[in-house]
């Protein structure tokens, strides 16, 4: 395999200047060929282990950041939209609201429920303006399609200690399997639920399709901002 | 593979396969190349010295003897400094210098220059020895093999030290003061890397020594039978010849240094300090020269002059070289220490059999010996090379407790009152002594152009807060260099934490820009400049990273973190050796 100067840079984490150098002195293993250098690979892999310095091949394709992918719409498709949530508790809300979540098996929606319920116990996840956004404390793993976002709508309100103190009509059960997933969503549902005429928009209890395609629309600036 | 393309250039030797196997067997084989060059070079300069030598003998009876030195001196340095146009590549401290900081590179006119202008100062009778060009000499033919079949930078200092053993080793008839000389003081490190073809050319060099000149002890000497009293007398010893040889030191230094000041063409100078030495060299011979008859007679005890004359000899030895080295005559230290030992041997012998003569001391020669190995390890500060050489010119195994006592109080004697050595001394002033695997050299080997952290994001003076903060968002850093978009020039830094107070205050978002909250005044290094001072800068200022800036253009960032991980990197690659 040819691999250049600044990709064997790349392997050993150090400036190209620093291996040229590095050849120069006579530090690395390395056959001069004319002008070319040429590397042996397991003898370069056995210089780098005896100096302890890390060497990986894998590191010369340098990965770009990957930026967290997806968008709301997709998460919450994935979700779906559940309606008709009875309860009049914070518990009794939760427990019914999981329950709809068929594509989480029955143990791991149990494992849910205790989740959402002990984040409730930390504070409130009532936004205000009767939405709340119940998430696990920590990441959830073990399930296939994540992240997701559940939109339930509850066949009443009820009061969910929002930090307005009003009672809450809709869940947006977010979960995430990593932190910066979590946050990501959490941001742009956050960000869209300021809108008021969003906040009318699903008052008016909107067919799934409608509110997808509203929460598209909502966030494509912000897709297109890169943030 | 087609061995035809390869074999066409004999000079891309190191190509073959049998060395791309194993670069050790080419070195071993460049050694023994080098290391024969150097003893060859030693005796080709040897019987050159003895030419002149004998060849001016008759005249030494003149009255106008005195001057034979200073038109010696003369000689030599119209000869550095008119025709080859250079006096500074010719002692041993320009040695250690190249193999310190550059890479082993020497010039190729180091070859011969040091050998002719030396030949010069000693054979017209200046007190200066041969052995310091012939090590240069060795060296710089190391150095031009190396950079004849390409090597690196590594294997280029390895033949300088081949070349230095080579010498040191033909010179003396001694292939392990060769190797040690080599490996104590030419490189400051032992590792077997080093060693091993250092050690093959100390053979190549005493063999061909001994092949043309024949196999003889340098000093040969009769049989010493050393009792207790010898031994705890020869600590006093180390005392002497650790203070003779500061005192060698100093006044090299102090002679050099008043010679440059008392301006005047170079070639004066050197007249006149040879004729000087001429002079005292009319009422004390053995001054003269590399002195190394003196020597013999002294071990043989055949120096007959009493304790009054001996020790006006010391002193007057140690005169005679200052003045010939410092005021520009050339040569090395090797041999006036040799002889400034054995005269402060004898001369403190016969102060013992003055004050305790009922004691039976050994014979006055062991003395000569051991002051020899004291001047020897003090001047170099490096006991082992004072310990070897004397055992193997002496051919004298039986003295070596008070041999290895003599070297090593000598050294911490000489450490104490000059923390560097002769060699070094000026090196280590100027700060250019890097020994490998310290500090100073794995800063001085990384360039400020390796830490370079390029990542950052640029802004223009004329961003307003508001889309500064939507960077900050996507970036990963805390510093943002503001750069003139139409100039590209650098015209400030904006850190996070001088402006955190205003990103969460609104009203502001549109009120300011990024050249108003930028500092202008920060603090810049350019790419060539030298990380240790970089680094002391951010010391004092307290800085975490700076940019880098090469004629107003912003080429990135230098910062401690980065610092850290290349350092610590830089240090395993050059201290761990397979």
């Amino acid at each position: 395999m040819d691999l250049t100067l600044s990709q064997i840079a790349g392997c050993l984490n150090v400036a190209e200047p620093t291996l040229e150098r590095w050849i120069r002195q006579g530090r690395i293993p390395v056959e001069r060929i004319g002008g070319e250098c040429r590397f042996n690979r397991a003898a370069l892999e056995r210089w780098a282990r005896d100096h302890h310095i890390h060497f990986s091949l894998a590191a010369a394709e340098t990965e770009p950041v990957v930026a967290v992918s997806g968008g709301l719409a997709e998460a919450m498709r994935r979700g779906g939209v559940h309606r008709d949530i009875g309860g009049d508790s914070i518990d009794a809300v939760l427990k019914n609201a999981v329950a709809h979540l068929t594509m989480l098996p029955p143990p791991m929606q149990y494992e849910l429920h205790n989740q959402l319920l002990s984040r409730e116990q930390l504070s409130s996840t009532g936004i205000g303006r009767g939405v709340a956004i119940p998430h696990p404390r920590s990441p959830f793993t073990g399930i296939a399609d994540l992240p997701l976002i559940a939109t339930c709508f509850l066949d009443h309100p009820v009061d969910f200690n929002a930090i307005d103190g009003r009672p809450v009509f809709v869940l947006f059960i977010l979960i995430g399997d990593s932190i910066d997933c979590h946050l990501h969503l959490l941001s742009r549902l956050a960000f869209c639920l300021r809108d008021d005429a969003f906040i009318d928009f699903l008052r008016n209890l909107p067919p799934a399709e409608a509110l997808f395609d509203r929460i598209a629309t909502l966030e494509r600036p912000l897709a297109e901002s890169g943030y | 593979m087609k061995a035809v393309g390869r074999l066409q250039s004999w000079r891309r030797i190191a190509e073959w396969r049998l060395f791309r196997s194993d670069d050790r067997l080419l070195m071993i084989l460049l050694a023994l190349v080098v290391g024969a060059c150097g003893g060859l070079a030693a005796v080709a300069f040897n019987r050159g010295l003895t030419a002149l030598f004998n060849w001016l003998e008759p005249f030494r009876g003149e009255p106008w003897a005195f001057v034979l030195p200073g038109i010696g001196a003369l000689l030599s340095a119209v000869f550095l400094h008119r025709a080859i146009r250079n006096s500074a590549d010719n002692g041993v401290p320009n040695l250690i210098h190249a193999v310190s900081r550059q890479g082993g590179r020497m010039r190729s006119r180091s070859i011969l220059s040091p050998l002719v202008s030396s030949c010069l100062t000693i054979g017209s009778g200046g007190s200066a020895g041969p052995e310091a060009p012939v090590v240069v000499s060795g060296g710089a033919i190391g150095s031009g093999i190396a950079r004849l079949f390409a090597l690196n930078d590594r294997q280029q200092i390895t033949l300088v030290g081949c070349g230095a053993a080579g010498a040191i080793a033909s010179i003396f008839n001694a292939p392990i003061s060769g190797l040690v000389f080599a490996v104590e003081v030419i490189l400051g490190e032992w590792s077997s890397l080093n060693i091993i073809p250092i050690a093959i050319a100390a053979v190549a060099g005493t063999e061909v020594s001994r092949t043309l000149r024949g196999n003889q002890i340098a000093f040969d000497h009769r049989l010493f039978d050393i009792g207790l009293p010898d031994i705890i007398a020869s600590a006093g010893l180390a005392v002497v010849a650790g203070l003779a040889s500061v005192l060698l030191t100093r006044m090299l230094y102090r002679i050099h240094r008043l010679s440059g000041k008392t301006g005047g063409p170079v070639w004066l100078r050197a007249a006149v300090g040879g004729c000087a030495v001429g002079f005292i060299g009319m009422a004390l011979p053995v001054v003269l020269g590399e002195g190394y008859h003196a020597i013999d007679a002294m071990i043989a005890g055949h120096f007959t002059p009493g304790l009054a004359i001996v020790a006006a000899a010391t002193l007057a030895k140690i005169l005679a070289t200052a003045l010939t080295l410092g005021s520009g005559g050339s040569g090395g230290i090797f041999a006036p220490s040799l002889v400034i030992g054995s005269l402060a041997g004898l001369t403190y012998h016969r102060a013992l059999t003055m004050f305790w003569p009922s004691v039976e001391w050994i014979e006055e020669g062991c003395f000569a010996l051991l002051g020899m190995a004291g001047l020897i390890s003090g001047m170099l500060q490096a006991p082992l090379t004072g310990i070897f050489l004397i055992v193997e010119i002496t051919g004298g195994y039986e003295a070596i407790l008070p041999l290895i006592i003599v070297s090593t109080v000598s050294t911490t004697i000489c450490h104490f009152l000059e923390p560097a050595s002769f060699y070094m001394k000026d090196l280590v002033e100027r700060g250019q002594l890097l020994r490998p695997g310290t500090d100073a050299r794995v800063l001085s080997d990384m360039q400020v152009g390796e830490l370079l952290e390029t990542d950052c994001t640029v802004v223009s003076p004329g961003m307003r807060l508001r889309q500064f903060i939507e960077v900050i968002k996507r970036s990963r850093r805390n510093y943002f260099p503001v750069i003139d978009p139409e100039s590209q020039r650098f015209l400030g830094l904006v850190r996070l934490d001088d402006i955190r107070p205003y990103l969460f205050d609104p009203l502001l978002y549109d009120a300011v820009v990024m050249g108003q909250i930028m500092d202008s005044q920060v603090a810049t290094a350019g790419p060539e400049d030298d990380l240790n001072e970089v680094l002391q800068h951010m010391d004092a200022a307290r800085l975490f990273s700076m940019p880098v800036v090469h004629q107003g253009r912003f080429l990135g960032m230098i910062s401690k973190a980065t610092l850290l991980d290349r350092y610590r990197r830089e240090l395993m690659v050059q201290t761990h050796w397979r």
